[in-house]
């Protein structure tokens, strides 16, 4: 069948949305990339390598580190006899919600040489000065490779979780019958089996990894995001950081097309779940291990930042406290509202306009709409203020040209550029949401309303949104869950005297004073765990 | 666009044995490919039309261009003497919008609404009615349907049947000209079918309504449908009564998806046609000679020789490929026998034969054809 709808307008704002959503990022890399070779052999001379060369290593411990808490957890919870399994199953998703910033954080303060542990050991063996014994050093690239990875391995658990439980469980079975036992089959079929699943999520970690700024910055781990920070704010170099942030951009581009074509005919389906599959039975020890294992990573990664917060909030929170806390809150809530309905409208549109039009190309402007999601924070902002600012100037004097007072920078200068960035950013994850609710439609849905002489409005309207209701919540839901964490484009694009919670929570911390926004903190904590209880209500469901 | 064509009640055109509906030298290409090509139909009110024919030889795109779902890329689509699509040009003017054409379809998977109860799925075609007439409407076709208890049910709470019964009231409500059915038996138990069939079509005959459904399994045609057609790769191949087809089918092919017998290859001359079971006496009068041919061999007109030991003046030609045990006795496959001096284009290997003589797997058995009305096909048309 043919897609039914040919409407003229509809088309053209599509492809409209998406040319909005990827000029300022064309344009920065024009302008990063055609930047003065003077300018690149100054940074190749200087920082780039360094940069790099930090970025890269920190993004190889991180995706180590993160399989290795991933994988082995994921395995243990669907193939093994593991005590608590069901709570671990759900508990080894939480250290999502646990932005890598905050933990980052609150071990430095628990291990520092000033902290309770080292004070308590200090004490215990008599020991007077830094000399008497050795302590690790958090604050090092690979403690900020530990901590990145204690925050992002459940991507890794989630997606080979999902795998390992989706996988046709005669294929197990055949495995069994051919003489090899349960955990021969794990190794030799289901691990494999599973490959894709956590080559996606690998490369998720991966792209996270690139676009974390505040772990790095806070420990002084120089990578290429920290980088277009300070060429920008410190420096107010705007070509060289545009210059940093393309090369970042196409490190990005780079993992993305790795991952699709590794990826490219490795899928495998299965329309009968492996749910009743039979267990590898642990012996005690074995058991002992696992269970330390698992429950390490959910306390470090969870309950353990989340009790030191809860904590420091007692200790400290007073009435002042709360009332900067209700003001950046707003702030957040604002910003977070307009991006999450944006967003969501947007993925309606193109999801829409894909499903019903007759358009060879229908698929275009959802795909480059998607593309922000793997772009870093940092560079949408650089893409931004390369885009808006120019933009800013023109209005301004076209505004005074014709006769009026210039308006200032109300595109580059205002939560419009942080609207806009976020948009970019996240509405691969509307548009994955609302995608996926869409396909569940049945095709057969699209011609019903026509067979009974109702027009696209009438089918829109009674047909297609009612039943895409349940993905509209949860995609606005998410979107806006993520646009209150996102922090580096707020930074770089925050208008004067404007902070949301997350950028004000980095201040805190930069300034080595969280205890004044513990309970600011516990709050992105807690808007993080709804999109998890979403993600596990969903997968249970499957 | 047309502006022929709304939901109000269409002016009676004096016309007067008109038919429900025409269609002439339709053509859908799509992506370069032939979908359907030069297509004549033409149906009168209240006929119920089977179409069948194997996957992808296009009846569900010409269901689909009925509806306004697939562009014809030539020809007319007429129905009820209103013309609804004719795309000689790409002309758009011509092409009435699927919404506007009052042509009704119950989808394979019935494309129910999930988030509507019964009640309102029926009402989703009639809401420009007022609400009274509404109400009676569906009133009426949850009682005939016998819905009523479930009127208020969502659909995931109904059996498969029940839930065909709703996507065919709701097709009904609208009192569409045309009511288009896409496989809409394939998902039904096999034991509710032959029921549900026999009611639907009482339905569809008390309100006089005009239908064509597509199936891909011909028994289904003869329960269902007071026409049949065939099609094969874009064409239609032959279009009458159940009866006719089954008796007079005009091709190699009809016969051959109706599965109306087994195939024997013949040699025709001039003094009537050789097979490998013998001569068969015919009027030859068309003088085609030397061409080989394929008689439809009906099992009732095979006679069967099992060889007895004092029975020497009988030579076998054929032997036994294959054995099932059915309702109406065993059932075998037979092939020719392996003769170094037999034409090798006369040679069969699936002859079916229906018998209650036990019969074991590679025994030799004389065969012989009762002489009949023959039916004789070419291969290549």
């Amino acid at each position: 069948m043919i897609a039914l709808y040919n409407s003229r307008l509809w088309k053209l704002s599509s492809y409209l949305i998406a040319l909005v959503l990827i000029v300022p990022v064309l344009v920065m890399l024009v302008g990063g990339l055609s930047a003065s070779t003077q300018l690149f052999a100054h940074l190749w001379q200087t920082v780039l390598p360094s940069y790099l060369e930090n970025t890269v290593l920190l993004a190889f411990w991180v995706v180590l580190l993160a399989l290795f808490f991933g994988v082995f957890s994921a395995g243990i919870i669907t193939q093994t006899n593991i005590v608590f399994k069901q709570q671990l199953r759900w508990l080894l998703l939480l250290p999502l919600a646990m932005p890598a910033y905050l933990v980052a954080y609150l071990y430095t303060d628990l291990f520092d040489y000033a902290g309770p542990v080292q004070r308590a050991l200090r004490d215990w063996f008599g020991w007077q000065s830094p000399n008497d014994y050795w302590f690790f050093d958090l604050r090092t690239l690979p403690g900020a490779a530990l901590m990145l990875a204690l925050v992002l391995f459940p991507y890794i658990y989630m997606l080979t979780r999902g795998a390992f439980e989706q996988q046709d469980q005669s294929l197990i079975r055949a495995s069994r019958l051919l003489g090899l036992t349960a955990k021969q089959s794990f190794f030799k079929v289901a691990l494999p089996l599973a490959r894709p699943a956590i080559a996606v999520s690998a490369s998720l970690v991966l792209m996270e990894t690139l676009a974390d700024f505040a772990t790095v910055q806070y420990f002084s781990v120089n990578t290429l995001t920290t980088a277009i920070y300070d060429t920008w704010l410190g420096y107010g170099d705007l070509g060289a950081a545009n210059a940093l942030a393309s090369i970042l951009m196409l490190l990005v581009f780079f993992v993305v097309l790795t991952e699709q074509r590794s990826r490219a005919g490795l899928r495998h389906q299965s329309a009968r779940p492996n749910l009743n599959r039979e267990l590898i039975k642990l012996s005690v020890s074995q058991q002992i291990i696992a269970s330390v294992f698992c429950w390490a990573l959910v306390t470090l990664g969870f309950l353990l930042p989340l009790i030191l917060l809860i904590i420091m909030a007692v200790q400290y929170s007073d009435i002042a406290q709360l009332s900067v806390l209700l003001s950046t809150g707003v702030n957040s809530l604002k910003v977070s509202v307009f991006v999450a309905t944006i967003a969501v409208v947007i993925a309606l549109s193109l999801g829409l306009y894909q499903r019903l039009h007759n358009d060879k190309y229908r698929k275009v402007p959802q795909v480059i709409s998607g593309f922000g999601y793997a772009i870093p924070g940092t560079v949408i902002a650089m893409a931004m203020l390369s885009t808006l600012g120019p933009l800013d100037h023109w209005i301004n004097a076209v505004v005074e040209y014709i006769g009026f007072s210039a308006p200032g920078l109300i595109l580059s200068g205002s939560i419009f550029a942080i609207v806009f960035a976020l948009v970019v950013r996240f509405s691969a994850i509307a548009n994955g949401t609302i995608a996926s609710g869409i396909k569940q439609i049945p095709q057969s849905l699209d011609y019903s309303p026509a067979s009974l002489g109702v027009n696209l409005k009438g089918s829109l309207t009674r047909v297609h949104l009612p039943i895409l209701t349940p993905a509209i919540l949860v995609a606005w839901l998410l979107v806006f869950v993520e646009a209150m964490k996102e922090l580096p484009a707020v930074l770089l694009l925050r208008p004067f005297n404007f902070e949301t919670l997350s950028s004000q929570i980095y201040q805190l911390i930069s300034d080595e004073m969280l205890e004044q926004g513990a309970l600011g903190a516990i709050l992105i904590v807690l808007f993080g765990l709804l999109p998890i209880v979403l993600l596990n209500k969903s997968k249970d469901k499957v | 666009m047309t502006t022929l064509l709304t939901t109000q009640p269409l002016p009676e055109l004096p016309a007067e044995p008109m038919a429900q509906l025409t269609i002439q030298q339709l053509s859908v290409v799509l992506q370069d490919k032939v979908i359907l090509s030069a297509l004549d139909l033409s149906l009168n009110e209240g006929d119920i039309l089977g179409l069948v024919g194997a996957s992808g030889c296009g009846k569900t795109t010409l269901l689909n261009a009925i509806a306004g779902f697939s562009k014809p890329t030539t020809g007319k689509i007429v129905v009820d003497g209103h013309l609804l699509s004719c795309n000689g040009l790409n002309n758009d003017e011509h092409c009435v919008p699927a919404e506007q054409r009052q042509v009704g379809m119950i989808f394979q998977d019935y494309a129910l609404f999930p988030h509507l109860t019964v009640k309102e799925n029926i009402a989703f075609g009639i809401s420009k009615l007022k609400k009274i007439a509404q109400l009676e409407q569906i009133d009426h076709l949850l009682a005939i349907l016998k819905l009523t208890d479930h009127s208020d049910s969502y659909i995931h709470q109904l059996s498969g049947g029940q839930q065909q019964r709703v996507a065919i009231a709701r097709a009904l409500a609208p009192q569409p000209k045309l009511l288009l059915l896409d496989e809409p038996f394939s998902n039904i138990d096999a034991r509710l079918r032959h029921e549900l069939m026999v009611e639907i079509r009482q339905l569809l005959k008390q309100f006089k309504t005009t239908a064509i459904f597509v199936t891909h399994n011909k028994d289904e045609v003869f329960t269902f449908a007071d026409k049949m057609a065939v099609m094969a790769q874009g064409r239609l191949l032959q279009f009458d009564a159940p009866s006719i087809l089954c008796q007079q089918p005009n091709s190699y092919q009809v016969a051959d998806f109706l599965q109306l017998g087994s195939w024997l290859p013949c040699q025709v001359n001039s003094v009537g046609a050789q097979s490998l079971l013998g001569k068969l006496d015919i009027d030859n009068s068309s003088g085609n000679n030397g061409s080989l041919v394929y008689l439809l061999v009906k099992s009732a007109n095979l006679l069967l020789n099992v060889l007895a030991d004092g029975n020497t003046h009988l030579k076998a030609n054929a032997q036994v490929e294959y054995i099932s045990v059915t309702e109406q006795g065993y059932h075998y496959y037979l092939s020719s026998l392996d003769d170094a001096a037999m034409d090798k284009s006369m040679v069969f290997d699936k002859l079916s034969l229906y018998s209650d003589i036990a019969l074991s797997i590679k025994q030799q058995v004389v065969l012989t054809i009762k002489p009949h009305d023959f039916l004789f096909f070419n291969k290549s048309n």
